[in-house]
């Protein structure tokens, strides 16, 4: 249910909020977190799910399907273990490492598979990438502040 | 068989992973399927519809920002097309002073009628040209169609004419043809008439006669067209004629100003006070 909603607010919402026609990804955001904090397991299969619901909408399936995937498995290295012992500042950082590794690796796929604009790789796999990733970590910080500070504490 | 699920339960994260990957591709591969394509086809439609309708409500959010922008622009171009219409009507209207042969445009000042007014008894006029641009007390505003008055104020930038209909309006005239010489002055009443006196009832004036402007005038140059007689009445001594005026006061909005007739010696030998010179 929260996929459905995050992926209809990233869709119809965030989407529209470009720099460079670049938006900050929120079901990034929300994969690396389940990821991070339930495990890759789930990181991964929420990333598949995520991928059938924006690639219904976008009309790019299979890639969605795919960089979706990929997105969740990849954040799903940088879980963190419910015994662990990590200050909040480590999780923190665990957490802001995942949502940018995710979205850099997504947005690669992404690129990889589909540049309708004919752009150059570097600059859409490299540039663009790199400033999603960068859109997304500072949702990601406001996000941590305002919804996730229970979830990091000590 | 215990060593295979072994592995898969070690590793079914990654199992997980490579079999979600491999639907993807069966997804991509499948990419121009009929079926997939009628399912994508589908879910564009839903986002397309989505799109739409919350398209629909931030336009009703944002119509009153609309239409407030929609009326700015309305009144800058109304502005604009009533300011082109004002250009164009004073350019005709100077196009067709200085387009009349009859009279030397060029040594006129050429002036607007900025503001009247109007009563049954005095009139006045303001026009937007002051003694920057040379106009003088005593000047003769005319148009071509005849006499508009003369400059009575001269401020900077305007000046205000007393037009031939006030009552206290006077010229000397004359009539073209047989030359009956008279005073014209205006009583008050219709703004199309005035009354031209002094007409001795030896004089052969006749209706229909053109009446100017004549050389006794202290202020105007001979020859301007003021109107045409339309009733002579007889008196004892006198005629009363009425005069029905050249110009269309009630629509005036260009109008020329004649240089000042200069000409002090015949003021001089005019006036009360002239010492006559002994004849040699």
């Amino acid at each position: 249910m929260l996929l459905c909603i995050v992926s209809l607010l990233q869709v119809f919402g965030l989407s529209h909020f470009t720099i460079f026609d670049v938006s900050p990804d929120a079901i990034s955001l929300l994969l690396a977190f389940i990821a991070v904090t339930i495990g890759q397991r789930a990181g991964t299969s929420f990333g598949f799910a995520a991928g059938v619901i924006t690639g219904l909408m976008s009309g790019n399936m299979g890639l969605s399907m795919l960089a979706r995937t990929v997105e969740g498995f990849i954040a799903g290295f940088f879980n963190i273990p419910e015994n662990s012992h990590a200050t909040s500042k480590q999780k923190t950082k665990r957490m802001y490492w995942a949502v940018m590794t995710a979205t850099f690796s997504a947005n690669a796929i992404f690129a990889a598979g589909y540049n309708p604009l004919g752009l150059s790789p570097f600059y859409r796999i490299l540039v663009l990438g790199l400033l999603e990733s960068l859109l997304t970590l500072i949702l990601a910080f406001i996000a941590k502040r305002l919804l996730m500070r229970k979830t990091f504490s000590d | 068989m215990r060593k295979f699920f072994n592995v898969f339960s070690r590793h079914n994260t990654w199992l997980l992973f490579a079999l979600y990957c491999a639907i993807s591709i069966f997804f991509i591969k499948l990419q121009n399927d009929d079926t997939i394509t009628r399912v994508r086809t589908g879910g564009i439609e839903f986002s397309a519809f989505i799109t739409d309708k919350l398209l629909s409500y931030s336009y009703l959010l944002n119509l009153k920002q609309e239409n407030d922008r929609l009326m700015q622009v309305n009144t800058d171009l109304l502005a604009k097309v009533i300011n082109l219409d004002a250009a164009v009507t004073d350019e005709r209207n100077s196009r067709k002073i200085t387009a009349d042969s009859t009279l030397n445009a060029s040594s006129f000042i050429m002036a607007r009628v900025v503001s009247r007014r109007f009563s049954d008894r005095e009139n006045m006029l303001l026009i937007d040209a002051g003694w920057k641009k040379g106009i003088r007390k005593d000047m003769t505003v005319l148009t071509p169609q005849g006499l508009v008055g003369r400059v009575t104020t001269v401020s900077e930038n305007y000046a205000r004419v007393m037009p031939v209909i006030h009552t206290d309006f006077k010229v000397c005239v004359v009539s073209d043809k047989s030359g009956s010489i008279g005073v014209l002055s205006w009583s008050g009443g219709r703004e199309f008439v005035a009354q031209m006196e002094h007409v001795p009832i030896s004089s052969s004036l006749k209706v229909n006669e053109e009446i100017v402007t004549s050389d006794f005038s202290t202020f105007s140059a001979r020859g301007i067209p003021v109107g045409r007689v339309v009733r002579i009445t007889p008196d004892k001594l006198f005629y009363t004629v009425d005069v029905r005026l050249a110009v269309d006061f009630s629509s005036l909005n260009q109008v020329l100003v004649a240089p000042l007739k200069i000409e002090p010696e015949k003021a001089v030998m005019t006036s009360d006070n002239t010492t006559e010179e002994p004849i040699p």
